[in-house]
């Protein structure tokens, strides 16, 4: 189980886990263990979107500020 | 005999006597232009008027010529206002004139058609010639009076729009018919230099008469002949001069080309901020939509969804052991029917049960059952009921004989 190198392929490994874990002829050692990568990938994907959120709002914190002391003239 | 006097006397006097004369001071005189020359050195206009049957010389200086709104041109129909004196030296009186007029505007609005049309026929007028003015120019050349309410107006309208745009300004005589040279030598000029990216030929508002120059051939011609966009703002009226066909652009006013030359800095701040917006907004959604799909995903392995998943299996294995135990019943009642049958069977075969029909067992005295071809006279026997033991003595043993044997 390897760390997913962006959301995209994070969500995309979630859905062919969960349609993996629907099949009928998964073990259920198979399907516990499944479990586990959905539960750290989605970990992962919440952080990964976070960030992103993060980095909007610094962004737009920065604009605000650059754009304040023009309105001053 | 009168007194003998010098012809420049007899100039002198008459001159007086003319001069005097209130009507001849200040004459409105219609008349058509015939033998117009401009000296070059000096500027002023020698020309005659004349009708159907007469004709006087005229003079037109340069300081009033200069104001003039239109070239005068051979055979042009003209009324001008003058002063009707004595030239000394030849003795012959002239006219002095300190305006014109094209006569009734007549011929000068057919000289304009006829000049309109044979541009047009050339192809100066053509719509696929005219230039698209550029969208964010950095320098716009202005040919205008330096003076004029015109040049104002366009550096108050660029000023408020676009200040980053440099204006550089060709100054010219916009009156006279002299201005026309001028204004087509500053076109050419302002497009070889190749600083500007737009030109603007503006003049303000004036009689018709005052804008006549506009409709010259030259200026029409430096404006065909012009590489860079050009816009013509001449005057606050209505009409079109020549040049405002040939521009690129006509716009009515200066301040309406000043409008057309440059773009508006408030609307391109209202352009940006809608685009900044969208931008934002498009951001926004695109996260929101990543956090829907993800929560979605995340919904399927929540703990309810794998209970359900471990309730399902849960549920296979109940079914299983209700299956394996309802089996293991049957395969027990089955066996128990069997033992039955064979307890039955053995039942039947029990000899106690024949005793109990009224035969009896030999026994011997060991208590062995014994046969009886066995059995010897004299000897102790026991007869085992079903009840109770009979001890017996064997008195003899005889052979069967025919009568017992049918028996």
């Amino acid at each position: 189980m390897r760390a997913p190198k962006s959301f995209e392929e994070g969500m995309n490994r979630l859905e062919a886990i969960l349609d993996q874990m629907q099949q009928p002829e998964t073990t259920l050692a198979e399907s516990v263990k499944l479990y586990a990568e959905a539960a750290s990938l989605t970990e992962y994907c919440r952080n990964t979107l976070e960030k992103a959120s993060l980095q909007l709002d610094e962004i737009d914190a920065k604009c605000a500020e650059a754009q304040t002391p023009e309105a001053d003239h | 005999m009168a007194e003998v006097i010098s012809v420049s006397a007899l100039n002198r006097y008459v001159k007086t006597l003319l001069d005097a004369n209130d009507l001849l001071f200040d004459l409105a005189l219609r008349g058509e232009i015939a033998n117009f020359v401009q000296n070059a050195r000096s500027g002023h206009c020698y020309f005659s008027l004349r009708d159907e049957t007469a004709s006087v010389k005229a003079v037109m200086f340069r300081s009033d010529a200069r104001r003039l709104g239109f070239r005068p041109e051979e055979g042009m129909k003209v009324v001008v206002r003058c002063r009707v004196t004595l030239y000394e030296r030849d003795g012959a009186f002239q006219v002095y004139v300190n305006d014109m007029f094209p006569d009734g505007i007549g011929s000068a609005q057919l000289a304009f058609e006829q000049l309109k049309a044979k541009l047009d026929q050339e192809g100066l007028f053509a719509p696929e010639h005219k230039k698209p003015l550029p969208q964010f120019p950095r320098c716009i050349g202005l040919v205008t009076s330096k003076t004029g309410a015109a040049l104002q107006d366009i550096r108050n309208v660029i000023g408020r729009r676009w200040p980053a745009v440099k204006l550089l300004l060709c100054p010219v005589n916009v009156q006279g018919f002299e201005a026309a040279d001028e204004i087509a030598a500053a076109i050419d000029r302002l497009d070889k230099s190749g600083r500007v990216d737009e030109i603007i030929v503006a003049r303000g508002g004036g009689s018709r008469e005052d804008l006549w120059v506009f409709n010259a051939e030259r200026i029409a011609r430096a404006a065909y002949r012009c590489k860079t966009p050009l816009i013509s703002a001449i005057g606050h009226e209505i009409d079109f001069t020549i040049l405002d066909f040939v521009a690129d652009q006509r716009a009515p006013t200066p301040s309406a080309a000043a409008e057309l030359a440059v773009p508006d800095r408030a609307e391109y701040a209202r352009k940006l901020f809608i685009l900044e917006e969208n931008i934002h907004n498009s951001i926004q959604n695109k996260l929101e939509l990543c956090y829907n799909r993800l929560d979605e995903t995340a919904q399927a392995f929540s703990r309810p969804q794998m209970q359900g998943q471990l309730a399902q299996r849960q549920q296979q294995l109940q079914m299983l052991t209700g299956q394996l135990s309802a089996a293991a019943r049957a395969k027990q009642q089955s066996c128990a029917l069997q033992m039955n049958h064979a307890a039955s069977l053995a039942a039947s075969l029990n000899p106690y049960g024949v005793l109990a029909r009224g035969y009896a067992l030999v026994q011997d005295e060991k208590g062995r059952i014994c046969a009886p071809d066995a059995l010897r006279a004299g000897q102790s026997i026991t007869l085992c009921g079903a009840k109770n033991r009979i001890r017996c003595t064997v008195d003899a043993v005889e052979e069967p004989n025919e009568s017992t044997q049918k028996l």
